[in-house]
């Protein structure tokens, strides 16, 4: 896999938010068929640097390639064409909008009336349903309910369900199993794995070092936004890995001697 | 909604208890019309989470351009470059925020003194007329006249209504808008171009407060200055009492017509009741504190988070 071209290749990626130095020269490479566990503390640039990767902060120096080419404008809606699906944390879902209308927020099917480009429901609330019924939301849940009436673990259930039926080419998950029962936290495990044997480049975002390293082929482990690690999972247990979070930079020097 | 139709009963008991006339049940509606026009594009506004405080100058400005361009273009020629300033006052100011950063509050209040600024240069203060054969323009009558005993400014204004409605929620523009209002970086985050939404949900409200001022003055071709003074606060009423709510994503158009005729009618409800009609302002500022309460309360009461 190390000789394969990678999917998406970060280069020497810098971010400042004022003064702040967010992320630290990453370097990184990501293929296509790979599960990466992110892991990292709070504040360590996990999410800083997926929001770099899905088009929400401009880096300030560094290179991102996507599939060989350079990617030079940032923003969701080009890493969105590009086929880079993401599930975030905080944002995604809009209150004020059915869930249907906010599956397909950004993608709208229409439906032409007299050659005017209306949206067409009857498709939206078919396939929303379909999928929201699959990632077992009640059923007295409807499509058309605002998503504001949903609890934690429904939402996350239907960004996750959104982002796997428009899957693509590249999966990112940020703590997908923040506020999911242990039965459903599996069940978005099982479908981080089933994306990559489909041949996606997943990558999985979570504090829980003990839980990725069962899933992932690789992890990466960030500190104060510089990446400190970057280990296969047969090279290097799940305890080892912790110890290496726990250390913190020190471990550094030590691999790039 | 609910509570636009309270009110609205309300005042209709009020308001068809023996002063009406015809005459002002005409006039009633004329300025319904004009103001639910500028009321819409407002109300699109509010829903993008934003706010337009430059309507009553973009209205002044463009119908003045109406009237003096005329000479030179032309009626048809005329409504369209005035339509274009509309248009372009929305553009400017839509770019300020989005790009700018900037508060829409700020850079529509600095619209409102600039455009009206405008006016008085460009007028010096003096009255425009139209010329009789401008007048009798098939287009001035198409837009000032009468049609099936109403004022054409109502067809419009339904015309408008039902073309805007099903733009904001039949259409991916709509659904963008809707979006952007509710959560911008969830809108964002999913792909939509919030800062293109925003401009172009700028530039529709200028161009609908444009539109009404044409309509305006095709009816009553004479300009001066103060035209449309005030009005941007009385369409921001006019859309609260409508039901949109200033936090975003939330807003009916059809609730800020109906807000525009509850505006307009408690105008002439004071003259007909033989207040001065100094006292219309104070009216509509209770009005609105009152309808924002109860707004406030239905959505409470729907389970929204306001």
């Amino acid at each position: 896999m190390a000789d394969a071209k990678p999917l998406i290749q970060v280069k020497n990626l810098d971010l400042y938010f004022g003064a702040f130095h967010a992320l630290r020269n990453v370097s990184v490479d990501f293929h296509a068929g790979e599960l990466v566990g992110l892991v990292g503390d709070n504040g360590a640039g996990k999410t800083t640097l997926i929001r770099v990767l899905c088009g929400i902060h401009t880096p300030t120096g560094g290179e991102v390639y996507f599939d060989g080419e350079r990617v030079r404008a940032f923003h969701p809606k080009l890493a969105i064409d590009q086929g880079i699906e993401t599930i975030q944390q905080s944002v995604g879902l809009c209150d004020n909008l059915s869930i249907a209308r906010n599956f397909y927020l950004g993608r709208e099917p229409v439906k032409r009336i007299l050659g005017i480009p209306f949206l067409d429901f009857a498709k939206m609330r078919g396939e929303a349903k379909k999928v929201i019924r699959a990632f077992g939301l009640r059923d007295n849940v409807s499509v058309d309910d605002e998503v504001e009436r949903l609890s934690g673990g429904e939402r996350q259930s239907v960004k996750i369900g959104r982002a796997v039926e428009f899957k693509n080419r590249v999966v990112i998950m940020d703590e997908p199993t923040n506020h999911l029962s242990v039965r459903e936290r599996e069940h978005v495990n099982e479908l981080a794995v089933q994306l990559r044997d489909q041949g996606l480049l997943v990558i999985y975002i979570t504090h829980d070092i003990f839980q990725v390293h069962k899933l992932a082929d690789r992890i990466v482990i960030m500190e104060n936004g510089e990446k400190i690690e970057d280990a296969s999972t047969d090279s290097m247990t799940a305890d080892e890995l912790e110890e290496v979070i726990r250390q913190g930079g020190r471990q550094v020097e030590k691999m790039e001697a | 909604m609910i509570g636009v139709a309270l009110m609205l009963i309300a005042f209709s008991v009020i308001d068809f208890s023996g002063w009406w006339t015809v005459r002002t049940i005409s006039n009633v509606v004329h300025f319904s019309s004009i103001l639910a026009l500028i009321a819409m594009g407002q109300a699109l506004v509010i829903v993008s989470k934003e706010i337009d405080l430059s309507v009553g100058s973009v209205y002044g400005l463009t119908g003045i351009a109406f009237i003096t361009f005329e000479q030179s273009l032309g009626v048809p020629g005329a409504m369209l470059a005035a339509l274009g300033i509309a248009a372009t006052c929305g553009l400017v100011q839509g770019i300020a925020v989005v790009w700018g950063g900037l508060p829409s509050m700020i850079v529509t209040l600095g619209g409102l003194f600039t455009f009206r600024g405008i006016i008085y240069v460009w007028t010096g203060g003096s009255v425009r007329n139209f010329s009789e054969e401008a007048r009798a323009h098939w287009l001035t009558r198409a837009f000032g006249g009468e049609f099936l005993g109403f004022e054409v400014v109502l067809f419009w204004m339904l015309l408008m209504l039902v073309i805007l409605s099903a733009m904001l929620k039949l259409t991916r523009f709509g659904n963008h808008l809707l979006a952007t209002g509710g959560a911008a970086d969830s809108a964002e985050s999913r792909g939509v171009r919030i800062d293109r939404v925003k401009i172009v949900t700028f530039m529709i409200c200028s161009l609908m407060a444009g539109f009404a001022g044409i309509v305006t003055l095709a009816d009553r071709p004479q300009t001066h200055v103060t035209i449309g003074d005030l009005l941007e606060l009385e369409a921001i009423a006019a859309a609260v009492i409508g039901g949109c709510l200033l936090s975003g994503g939330r807003g009916s158009l059809l609730g800020a017509v109906l807000g525009a005729f509850i505006v307009t009618s408690f105008r002439y409800e004071l003259i007909a009741l033989g207040a001065p009609s100094s006292w219309f302002i104070t009216f509509v500022g209770v009005v609105l504190i009152v309808a924002v309460i109860f707004n406030q309360k239905l959505a409470r009461w729907a389970g929204h988070n306001v």
